[in-house]
């Protein structure tokens, strides 16, 4: 999933300052999943909001809903009637919903209540670790499924770097190195070959250093 | 000086009626919940936003919550909460979370008074 976490409370009232009336609005995907952007949270962050106005003497109305998804033009759709009734809209989805709300709707004020952080595995309650970096050239297959670009902190395709210390990585000891994971796995599995191989330099317009990303399905897409 | 004061608790940790904030000087407002662990960092800084100058939210003690980790949940969330009312500018300590034995009213009440102090305390830095 995507994860995510709140803003601090600051930054959205910076960016609301002007306005009266906001809607605050979540998305039941990958936010309410990581508790960062859901129904709940959609209640905290208006109440927040609100207190925090009231106390300082300039009262904020707000709306709360949460959509199916954000990131999917069908699902914004009630935005086109909430529109006209607040100034602005604190989106609780990641930046996909945010950016999705700024084209489709050029007229409405959209601000983050969020940061997107990364793709992320819910590996114990209130815990989420990064395990995908969305590079668009997945090499899983040869490392025993352990991705050394997501996981390991300097995107090493061939082998651990000099300093990883008993199977810790070096820019933070509490993370294991990845690399190490990898020889280990395949070596247990007697698949150390697949690591016979060198990692050519890895292109990386795929990942997105060739700009924004698509994906085209041609047969999904209709006439209109 | 009207001082109000917020009491989230579950419905097993105490039944307090009226009769019994009847000794605190100011107005008492009551929510009371299935279980401490249904109670949200909303419900509470909806207490604040109703005007209360400082919360208590009171569970069950830990190894007696008929949902077995509720008042524990509780416990978290009033701590969600103190940081969210530091971020906006307001004092933590606002809000205040006991674990309390079942159907005793004498240290229910005891928490209560506390929060009404620290109330007291908040409303006349105000």
């Amino acid at each position: 999933m995507i994860v995510a976490e709140r803003k601090p409370i600051r930054r959205v009232l910076e960016a609301i300052e002007p306005y009266q009336r906001v809607l605050v609005l979540g998305c039941r995907g990958c936010v309410a999943i990581c508790s960062a952007g859901g129904d709940r949270e959609v209640e905290t962050m208006a109440a927040a909001l609100r207190l925090a106005r009231k106390r300082a003497g300039r009262p904020l109305e707000t709306g709360e809903a949460t959509l199916i998804r954000q990131c999917d033009p069908e699902y914004l759709a009630p935005l086109r009637e909430w529109a006209d009734k607040y100034e602005a809209v604190v989106s609780m989805a990641c930046g996909v919903g945010v950016n999705l709300i700024a084209d489709l709707f050029p007229e409405i004020r959209v601000y983050p209540g969020v940061d997107t952080t990364f793709y992320g595995a819910n590996t114990a309650l209130g815990e989420w670790q990064e395990k995908c970096r969305g590079c668009g050239d997945c090499i899983l297959d040869l490392t025993g499924g352990l991705c050394p670009i997501a996981r390991c902190a300097k995107n090493l395709l061939n082998g651990p770097c000099g300093g990883s210390q008993g199977g810790r990585c070096e820019i933070r000891p509490e993370v294991p190195c990845v690399w190490h994971q990898i020889y280990e796995r395949l070596s247990a599995r007697g698949e150390l070959d697949r690591l016979m191989n060198f990692f050519p330099a890895k292109d990386w317009r795929p990942a997105g250093h060739g700009g924004p990303r698509d994906r085209i399905r041609e047969d999904l897409k209709m006439d209109k | 000086m009207a001082v109000t004061i917020g009491v989230l608790c579950c419905h097993y940790t105490n039944q307090a009626g009226e009769e019994d904030f009847q000794g605190i000087p100011g107005t008492v407002i009551v929510r009371r919940y299935p279980c401490s662990g249904h109670i949200e960092v909303a419900d509470i800084l909806r207490t604040f936003e109703e005007g209360a100058e400082a919360v208590l939210v009171a569970g069950c003690e830990a190894e007696s919550c008929h949902n077995l980790s509720g008042s524990q949940r509780a416990e978290k969330k009033v701590q969600g909460a103190r940081k969210i009312l530091e971020e906006i500018g307001l004092e933590p300590e606002r809000v205040r979370f006991a674990f309390l034995p079942r159907l005793d009213t004498g240290p229910f009440m005891e928490e209560v008074k506390k929060t009404f102090e620290i109330a007291l305390t908040m409303k006349s830095k105000s």
